[in-house]
């Protein structure tokens, strides 16, 4: 008589399988917090920095928020120089932001731009497209020197 | 406000619909909903992926040319606001909807015409061959209901000897 095949007959490749398949389709992007390394992409200097604190926000710093940075990987003549405590301003973050027009934008890294306290950019170049949320955020500045605003 | 594409599905998204991902090269992808973006995430091309529009006008399933399409153009600068400019389009869009949709259901109805002509020749000819199963061939003889009546016709010689030198 036929019988259902039973649970346990099931071989073990295919709920490996299954497993990477959740792991994958499930990568949740979050916010942008304390040892969190982003690729900076103007041309101070630095080439990578770990947010050390996000000033505003609880959870962590988002698209178009300023984070406190230490500079862990930087070129060997530019203006900052490796383990340098700066202020950088999110141009580019993988987690998804609202618009205010109800549709959410996403990149595909975290990428920052170093300012100074005042919230000038420090290099004079920006690599990369920028969002336009930066306009509300009133670095303007950093909108001049995009080369692509997304 | 502007009504975009799937990149994936090519659907409008309307505002407050859908994610829009910038790629570093500064391109931008907009997808309609969760379904579209998975599947870009897991590297598919929209070609190959059978529900969406580019496939069906890849391989013909909807219609690719149209004067219609002229109308849904990407247009950049912006049009000076004017009431029946507003009006006359608002009108033009629906009717343009319309004419759209009757030319894409033509056009599916012409493609399916060939399939649904030879399934009814085949069903005709299982029918004649297989007639056997559905009434047995006795019984189709000695009822007369089954059949066409057989009619008989007279015809008489006199009257075709007479038809002849008429038809030279």
């Amino acid at each position: 008589m036929w019988q259902f095949p039973v649970s346990d007959q099931v071989p073990q490749i295919s709920g490996n399988r299954q497993a990477c398949g959740n792991r994958f389709d499930k990568q949740q992007r979050t916010f942008i917090q304390m040892r969190t390394v982003l690729k900076v992409v103007d041309n101070s200097g630095a080439k990578k920095v770990m947010c050390i604190q996000a000033l505003k926000g609880k959870k962590g710093a988002r698209l178009g928020d300023t984070i406190i940075a230490s500079v862990k990987e930087a070129m060997p003549n530019g203006k900052v120089k490796k383990g340098k405590v700066v202020y950088g301003v999110v141009v580019r973050a993988a987690m998804q932001r609202g618009r205010c027009d109800g549709s959410e934008v996403k990149f595909d890294d975290n990428a920052v731009v170093l300012v100074d306290k005042q919230g000038q950019p420090i290099g004079t170049r920006v690599f990369g497209p920028v969002p336009h949320e930066l306009r509300q955020k009133k670095h303007v500045k950093i909108l001049t020197l995009a080369e692509h605003i997304a | 406000m502007r009504l975009e594409k799937c990149w994936f599905c090519s659907s409008t998204v309307y505002p407050g619909h859908g994610i829009q991902f910038v790629r570093n090269d500064a391109k931008i992808f907009r997808f309609c909903r969760s379904k579209c973006h998975k599947n870009f995430k897991m590297k598919r091309n929209p070609r190959k992926v059978k529900w969406t529009k580019a496939y069906r006008r890849l391989h013909g399933k909807d219609m690719t040319q149209d004067s219609t399409f002229e109308f849904e153009r990407k247009r950049n600068r912006p049009e000076r606001y004017d009431r029946n400019l507003a009006e006359n389009t608002l009108k033009a869009i629906k009717k343009i909807d319309k004419i759209i949709s009757d030319r894409a259901s033509d056009h599916i109805k012409n493609r399916l015409k060939t399939g649904k002509v030879q399934r009814q020749k085949e069903a005709r000819k299982q029918l004649e061959l297989g007639i056997h199963l559905v009434k047995a061939p006795l019984a189709l003889a000695q009822d007369s209901s089954l059949c066409l009546p057989k009619i008989k016709v007279n015809v008489s010689q006199a009257q075709t000897e007479e038809n002849q030198p008429m038809e030279d």
